[in-house]
């Protein structure tokens, strides 16, 4: 199946990737030959199949959950030990003018 | 190599050894064989004596289990505390988490002795490891192959004794395939049966942690040792059908399609020669058909991908791990960090995730996707009404070459054929090596049982390492 780059363009947009032109080319025949792969699966259900509803593979056991207790979360300093911290706070560069 | 833990535990509880003196000598081999087999990635030594000298005073007190002081490996996806877990991805440099998984709590708490982080394919995508940012991990057997995927490191530091065991985690085959092409043993539970808090989540309705180890006995162990339900994983339910193992009430299901084209002929002879084994020591054996299995492999992508496009996405570089440097807005440095963080197999099956969801594929593709899961979960429970376990391979060939197949994704895709199915359906799978290959490479022969019946598949497999002895041999350590 041919994919278009305006196509990939608008993928990479959705996935927050970016890709040049020349990595987009490079991308485009190994991305198709992966959409032919899934397209296996096509030749098993025909037709329209929007009234079928998906199987899980477990049902879930809504009883079953825990109870929604208040928990100490995690100590600030520690979150913030990963990455760039400001004031106790996530810093990044400035988003409102 | 059978029954190592009992062995160690045996010696350390009399004495004979302690646990610092075995984690040192651990060290070393490490410190010796690593540069050549690449299997762990972070080492975690002063974490290890710590660790060590907790254990030696629970032996002391009498508090010890057969895991108490035993040097092991996480899979670099496994949270640990304060010390790093990457993932083998550059958007994790230098990241350490603030708490543990619960299945490394749980064995911590044992007195379990942590040695590092296995080496893994970049987010636990491949099935080669070869896409780690930490290159490639070599297969002790033949250094010249891979060691599978995605667990490659915990497989190869199994095979090469620079761990006794070591936890992994599989997707679509991540623990079984590394462990047949290593010739170690590798156990993938019934989903649900362990806690995931503190995996890092690749597809979320198929990962589930498991051990790798040198015998069947051994993962048995570890298994008991992490499973059970934990209320930060609203997934994790388990229960235990119990099931005594009797071979002769035993009923073995062969599905021919797991012997069909691309599976090498050595492979197909030494499973049938495993099943005329258990045949002839009373087994009852049934050939029977899984239809779906045809398009469980493409199925498997598909749902893997989307679950993976969705789960990365918390990958900003605003909370942790890497951030890129030049950037414009916020926007700009979201998309910046994750195109320069993510590898190019990662980045595909993001694409790939985000195709089959987008609004114009999302039925042609994720639906379809989701009702043959279905049909395939049905056809193993008909296969399961009539048979006790199935018996089939579990790569379709033995390790390949390194390098062989980077360049062609979906070449490499094929090594999971055999494995993707029971992770489809949820169901339990251990790898057991059943016999050598040309080369003396490892053939691993899998056994899947129903769900819930992890302990009948252990059994099983501890039957046939009894019966088979498979002498794997390492490479010469001169060569290592």
């Amino acid at each position: 199946m041919a994919i278009t780059s305006k196509e990939l363009q608008t993928l990479a947009r959705l996935a927050k990737l970016e890709f040049s032109e020349e990595e987009l080319e490079k991308f485009r025949g190994g991305f198709e030959e992966m959409i032919s792969f899934c397209d296996g699966i096509n030749s098993e259900i025909e037709g329209d199949t929007s009234s079928i509803r998906e199987v899980d593979s477990r049902e879930i056991e809504w009883e079953d959950l825990r109870e929604d207790c208040v928990e100490e979360s995690l100590p600030n300093e520690k979150i913030l030990s990963n990455v760039q911290g400001e004031r106790g706070y996530f810093a990044v560069k400035r988003a409102v003018k | 190599m059978s029954g190592r833990i009992m062995r160690l535990s045996a010696m350390l509880q009399s004495g004979e050894i302690s646990s610092r003196e075995l984690t040192q000598s651990y060290i070393s081999r490490i410190e010796r064989l690593n540069p050549t087999v690449n299997a762990v990635v972070h080492t975690t030594f002063d974490e290890a004596l710590k660790n060590a000298d907790y254990a030696d005073r629970l032996i002391r007190e009498g508090r010890a289990t057969a895991l108490t002081g035993i040097p092991m490996l996480l899979k670099d996806n496994i949270c640990t505390d304060g010390l790093p877990t990457t993932c083998c991805s550059k958007i994790l440099q230098g990241f350490k988490p603030y708490y543990d998984a619960t299945v490394w709590q749980k064995l911590r708490a044992q007195g379990a002795v942590l040695l590092g982080k296995a080496n893994m394919d970049e987010f636990a995508m491949g099935s080669a490891s070869e896409t780690s940012v930490y290159g490639a991990p070599r297969n002790p057997v033949d250094i010249t192959r891979v060691a599978g995927g995605s667990s490659g490191g915990s497989a190869a530091a199994v095979m090469a004794d620079m761990a006794v065991y070591a936890l992994g985690s599989d997707t679509g085959g991540s623990i079984r395939q590394p462990a047949s092409f290593c010739g170690v043993t590798g156990l993938k539970p019934t989903y649900g049966a362990v806690s995931r808090y503190g995996l890092i989540a690749y597809g979320s309705s198929l990962d589930q942690i498991g051990p790798l180890a040198a015998s069947a006995g051994d993962c048995s162990i570890v298994f008991k040792a992490i499973c059970g339900k934990d209320e930060r994983d609203q997934t994790s339910y388990y229960e235990e059908k119990a099931a005594a193992f009797d071979v002769k009430n035993l009923t073995v299901g062969v599905p021919e399609e797991f012997f069909s084209e691309g599976v090498d002929d050595e492979v197909k002879e030494a499973i049938e020669a495993a099943v005329c084994l258990i045949e002839s020591a009373g087994a009852k054996v049934k050939r029977v058909k899984i239809p779906a299995f045809k398009v469980a492999l493409p199925l498997y992508y598909i749902i893997s991908c989307a679950e993976a496009s969705s789960n990365l996405g918390r990958y900003d570089g605003i909370r942790y791990g890497y951030r890129a440097e030049d950037y414009g807005d916020i926007d700009d440095m979201i998309v910046k960090t994750r195109s320069q963080g993510f590898g190019e197999e990662v980045k595909r099956r993001i694409m790939l995730g985000t195709y089959v969801l987008s609004s114009g594929y999302f039925d042609a593709y994720y639906k379809k996707a989701c009702l043959l899961r279905g049909r395939i979960i049905r056809e193993f429970a008909e296969v399961f009404s009539g048979c006790d376990v199935l018996f089939t391979p579990t790569a379709p060939t033995t390790a390949f070459p390194l390098g062989e197949k980077r360049a062609d994704s979906t070449k490499t895709y094929y090594a999971d054929v055999c494995t993707v199915p029971a992770s489809i359906a949820g169901l339990p799978a251990i790898s057991v090596p059943c016999a050598l290959g040309k080369g003396g490479l490892p053939i691993g022969l899998q056994i899947i049982a129903d769900r819930g019946c992890d302990g009948l598949a252990l059994s099983c497999a501890d039957f046939i390492e009894r019966q088979i002895s498979v002498q794997v041999k390492v490479c010469r350590e001169a060569s290592l």
